[in-house]
């Protein structure tokens, strides 16, 4: 066994603990994780606009860090708890998913990348709007393009997870959990 | 083709059988939260998956799915 499948049966092997279930368990609460997420990677959005206004500069430099360390305090509990929510749909490889979530993964994928040619159309007037009147002069420094790339890439990244959370029905009981519950019942 | 529905009897047939959801979920090669969905009418399964959910069983598949909804349990229609 390679140490990618290893890796990729621990991680399937965790997003089958049920510790973080509470966090996850109605639409109400895997929404408010899936608007979480979208809120980190609109941080770097904010972060390569603050480049494009103010790079190169000391300040750019502290908002960039300040805006990064936020993005990933909220990206790191969200992925998390998303990942468990959807059981890795959207994180493992094909071969550790069945069928069900397989179909529903492709239908994530489908709908991030309509998303994905939306955010495409919006950069790509948004930087024709903002260079428009420097003509053939204008330039971009060298930190926000890298800081797009890095948001387009982030996003890219992040949708079908984000997409996936949204549709999520809640998951049908586990017998366990009805078991446990009638025993606490009697 | 989203209001196309498969009605099943696996719930019935699992709760006959003495089979957990986990079990059958392990034997199908499925997440055992899929059996949860297919119970609930919320996905419909491929025909290999279904033909398989029959052979488990050890009934014809259309014992366990079909297109119209099952008679109730004492029904005599």
């Amino acid at each position: 066994m390679s140490p990618f499948d290893r890796l990729h049966r621990r991680m399937a092997r965790e997003m089958e603990q049920d510790r973080l279930v509470p966090l996850h368990r109605t639409r109400r609460r895997r929404r408010l994780l899936v608007a979480a997420g979208a809120a980190s990677v609109l941080l770097l959005w904010a972060d390569a606009a603050v480049s494009w206004a103010i790079a190169p500069s000391d300040t750019a430099v502290l908002v960039n860090l300040v805006l990064l360390v936020a993005m990933l305090v909220i990206y790191v509990p969200v992925v998390t708890a998303l990942n468990s929510a959807t059981r890795g749909l959207a994180s493992l490889p094909e071969r550790h998913l069945d069928e069900r979530q397989i179909a529903e993964r492709l239908r994530a994928h489908t709908y991030a990348n309509t998303v994905m040619r939306v955010v495409l159309a919006a950069l790509g007037v948004v930087i024709l709007v903002a260079m428009w009147d420097e003509g053939e002069k204008a330039q971009i420094p060298g930190a926000a393009v890298f800081l797009v790339v890095f948001a387009l890439w982030w996003t890219h990244f992040l949708l079908p997870l984000l997409v996936a959370g949204w549709r999520l029905p809640d998951p049908p009981p586990d017998e366990d959990d009805d078991a446990a519950g009638q025993a606490g019942v009697a | 083709m989203a209001e196309e529905q498969v009605f099943n009897r696996i719930a019935v047939l699992r709760a006959d059988r003495g089979v957990s959801r986990r079990d059958l979920a392990a034997a199908l090669g499925v997440h055992y939260q899929t059996v949860g969905y297919l119970e609930r009418g919320e996905y419909s399964p491929s025909l290999h998956l279904a033909l398989r959910i029959a052979e488990f069983f050890e009934v014809p598949v259309e014992v366990v799915f079909s297109l119209k909804p099952f008679p109730k349990l004492g029904s005599t229609s």
